[in-house]
């Protein structure tokens, strides 16, 4: 049984649904890929997995244990960071203060989680105290995606990491992915630069209207001239 | 006969609270404005048509006698441009800054009303403010009066219906509802919020002149926040906020139950009835709570348009 | 010259600090909260009179009353929370501020029927002011500029250095990005409502000893507090804290007398100071000096 798995998940804000039934799969280890058009319902997938929309149908098991529509402050304990799409970062609280927010439910690790956040986006260092909100995209996303490290998560979620940044920053973002997925956590990644997102992917996920719409390794995905037409510009 | 007078002093300041009420359903029920200082609304309508129909007087300037109709309108027009300043200001940035800018340009209105003695008679206010059909002698001028409050009210009901009804009324509960929206459909939410406000403060300035009228003086006395504006604020939520008949009727309500706590408390003996005044502002405060509370729609929720 | 600085400046800056003290917690619950609290003011008045119940009842100074009124404040702020904002909590900031000018007018009720209406003190008696060369301050005047100052530092380190402050500042920035770190929002909501109360209650007791305690003195000081919150960009505490002391000097300075003796504004205005700066501010810089939200 995988470590997150979603099943047959409806739900959306208020009374329009947006899911109509997603399955999703994620295992230790490794990168799992969702790609989809605009407003096919990626990041609300996310924030259902995340608690932070309400799912109507359909399960959600982290480790085993159901989690859907489980308070989204009692995730991180149970080892699932989240970085969303937008406003990932506090903006007034400084680089370090970021940080020590991802540690603020186990507040003994944040030293330990730090160094090793700082080791892996060295650029940080000398940004320590100034404010998020003074960052560049990149660090803004180096920030997100530090902080989300801080606890030693069991599955960390990003939501379109490299939106808008420029290909050096894409190309550090993806492989960073790499090197977390090989310490053995599972990465859920939403991503617009679909083929070199899909390239890396163990499993990619093509998601329509609210509906899983192909699912197979990422590569495969890249050979599926339909898919290709379809979601990935040609 | 005395009861029959006390019935009809009632109802006549009921009507006036209707006027205050339905304005303010124009500003916050329809538009969504906060408005918390229709205490300075009422103070331009009252003493605006205070001075245009008393007598002359040495203590400050005019007045000047004029008949009530025209005295009235001018008292809406007065409390209209004070508005047009204020919204203008506030509303171009955000509707919650709105709120506290009226709360400031009632207190402003409260210290030039003390102080400006020249204009406003100051502590000793203005005497001798005629009330229309006086002349017919009790009962029947007081009836007379409360005869043309109503009717006064009615025209204020009909044209806020109408408002409301009307495209710009559909307008108005477009930027209320989803200001993004009625943008992208070409509204212009400040200039649209700026109108409501307007209109919806020359309804206080029409009842104010009203009130003037009626108690024939006014005077800082009569411009207590808590009567002016909060009361009213109880009575279009407890009647249902973007309803018209619902602000008439809450304005109906609440004041009976204002009127008769007093007449109660009045029957304690001295330093009891006092106190238990400070009870009944208590009790008001919470009653407004729970309204919000358990019935946040009030007596009749909004009929036309969107509930929220 | 000196006489500006003794008449003017300094109990500018007296009134300025007991300004600042109120404008923060304000700022602090908009922040955290979003609603523009119009109970704050009644905070105040309460705190001031729960330190005029302790003086009479112990018959201590006002300010070793000082912890008494802030400990009986916190409750009534969470009080009203519990109750009612609570329960709004979902509905539109507009709703939760008319409930919240509901809290007042309970909180003023309450006063005036313990104290009643009419002007008391804290019967602190005269004592003559301090003679440094030409600077005549009073003495009380120093201790509230010192316990403003304090208080200021003391928020400072929660802020900064505490993980409770942290997590209060992540609220304010971006409620569902706290939630997703853990944050127990609703242990927050109760944090900034001690931390604003406990902040408003000492202004409360200082205006109390500067001036004279009345039940509306509160409701008085309401629009100077939004006007300074305003002025320093709301839901920033140390913007509230600048425009407070900003707004207390210009309502002091606004009756010096700088051309021919007449008060440059009289003395019976003075609260359109406020007025008069949250105007300005709305029409020239309306996200305040240091950028609100
Ligand atoms: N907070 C919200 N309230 C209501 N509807 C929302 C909200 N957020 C998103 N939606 C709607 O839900 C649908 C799916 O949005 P979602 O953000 O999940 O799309 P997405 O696949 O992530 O798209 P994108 O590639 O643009 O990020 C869209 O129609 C969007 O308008
Ligand atoms: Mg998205």
């Amino acid at each position: 049984m995988a470590l997150l798995e979603v099943r047959g998940v409806v739900g959306g804000y208020g009374e329009a649904d947006i899911l109509h039934g997603v399955d999703l799969d994620a295992d230790a280890g490794e990168i799992v890929v969702i790609v989809g058009a605009n407003g096919a319902g990626k990041s609300t997938l996310m924030k259902a997995v995340a608690g932070l929309v309400r799912i109507r149908a359909g399960s959600i098991a982290f480790a085993g244990e159901a989690i859907a529509n489980a308070p989204a402050e009692t995730m991180i304990l149970r080892g699932l960071a989240y970085v969303p799409q937008e406003r990932n970062v506090f903006p007034s609280l400084t680089v370090e203060e970021n940080l020590a927010m991802g540690a603020y439910a186990r507040p003994a690790q944040a030293a330990a989680g730090m160094a090793r956040v700082f080791a892996l986006f060295p650029d940080l260092v000398q940004r320590r105290r100034v404010a998020a909100g003074q960052l560049s995209g990149g660090q803004r996303q180096m920030v997100a995606i530090g902080r989300a490290l801080m606890l030693e998560p069991r599955l960390i979620m990003l939501d379109e990491p490299t939106a808008g940044l420029s290909p050096k920053f894409c190309a550090l973002i993806f492989e960073r992915v790499q090197a977390i997925a090989r310490e053995g956590v599972a990465v859920l990644m939403v991503e617009q630069n679909a083929r070199p997102a899909l390239a890396i992917a163990d499993r990619g996920v093509v998601l329509a209207m609210g509906r899983n719409r192909a699912t197979a390794p990422g590569p495969a995905l890249l050979a599926d001239p339909e898919i290709g037409r379809l979601f990935l510009g040609g | 006969m005395d009861a029959a007078l006390y019935a009809a002093t009632l109802l006549t300041l009921a009507a006036i609270y209707a006027a205050f009420s339905l304005g303010l359903n124009l500003q916050w029920g329809l538009t969504g404005l906060m408005n918390f200082g229709g205490l300075a609304f009422v103070a331009a309508g009252a003493y605006t048509a205070a001075l245009l129909t008393a007598a002359p007087s040495g203590t400050h300037v005019g007045g000047f006698g004029l008949p009530w109709w025209l005295a009235w309108p001018a008292g809406a027009l007065a409390a209209a441009l004070l508005a047009l300043p204020v919204g203008a200001v506030s509303l171009r940035v955000r509707t919650d800054y709105l709120a506290i800018a009226t709360i400031g340009i009632a207190e402003i209105v409260r210290l030039a009303v003390r102080n400006e003695d020249w204009l406003t008679g100051g502590p000793l206010g203005i005497t001798g403010i005629p009330r229309p059909f006086e002349g017919l002698g009790q009962p029947w001028g007081q009836l007379a009066y409360l005869g043309l409050a109503c009717a006064a009210v009615a025209g204020l009901y009909a044209l806020a219906e109408a408002t409301a009804r009307s495209p710009f009324g559909r307008a108005l509960r477009a930027v209320r509802d989803d200001e993004e929206a009625a943008k992208a459909v070409g509204k212009n939410p400040a200039r649209l919020r700026v109108q409501a406000f307007v209109l919806g403060a020359a309804f206080m300035g029409l009842g104010g002149a009203m009130m003037a009228a009626f108690f024939k003086f006014m005077s800082p006395e009569a411009l207590e926040p808590v009567t002016v504006t909060f009361l009213v604020w109880v009575m279009l939520i407890a009647g249902g906020s973007g309803n018209n008949r619902g602000a008439v009727l809450g304005a109906v309500a609440v004041w009976a139950v204002w009127a008769a706590t007093d007449w109660l408390a009045a029957q304690l003996p001295g330093e009891l009835a006092t106190r238990a005044a400070y009870v009944r502002l208590f009790l008001i405060g919470l009653a407004l709570q729970l309204i919000l509370i358990a019935r946040p729609q009030g007596l009749i929720g909004e009929r036309i348009g969107t509930q929220r | 010259m000196l006489e500006l600085v003794n008449f003017y400046l300094l109990p500018g800056l007296v009134l300025g600090a007991i300004y600042a003290m109120s404008a923060t917690g304000l700022s602090l619950v908009y922040g955290v909260m979003r609603f523009a609290h119009f109970a704050h003011g009644d905070l105040m008045a309460f705190g001031a009179y729960a330190a005029l119940a302790a003086v009479d009842a112990l018959g201590i100074s006002p300010w070793a009353a000082i912890p008494i009124a802030a400990a009986a404040t916190v409750p009534v702020a969470l009080a009203a929370d519990a109750l009612f904002y609570a329960r709004l909590r979902r509905s539109l900031p507009a709703v939760l501020l008319i409930s919240s000018f509901g809290t007042g007018l309970m909180i003023r009720a309450g006063l005036y029927f313990v104290f009643g209406p009419t002007q008391t003190g804290y019967g602190m008696g005269f004592t003559p002011p301090l003679v440094l060369g030409a600077l005549r301050i009073q003495v009380r005047h120093l201790w509230i500029i010192a316990g403003a100052a304090v208080a200021a530092l003391a928020l400072h380190l929660l802020l900064t250095r505490s993980r409770a402050g942290r997590a209060m500042r992540a609220m304010a920035d971006d409620p569902d990005l706290a939630r997703i770190t853990g944050v127990d929002v609703a242990q927050v909501i109760r944090l900034t409502w001690a931390v604003a109360a406990v902040l408003v209650a000492i202004a409360g007791v200082f205006l109390g000893i500067d001036t004279q305690l009345t039940p509306g003195m509160g409701f008085n000081v309401l629009l100077a507090s939004f006007a300074a919150a305003i002025l320093g960009g709301i839901g920033r505490p140390w913007g509230g804290a600048l425009g407070g002391l900003l707004l207390g000097m210009a309502e002091e300075l606004s009756s010096f007398p700088l051309i021919g003796g007449a008060p440059l504004l009289e003395p019976a205005y003075k609260t359109g100071v406020a007025f008069a700066v949250l105007v300005l501010t709305l029409i020239l810089r309306p996200q305040g000096l240091f950028r609100g939200m």
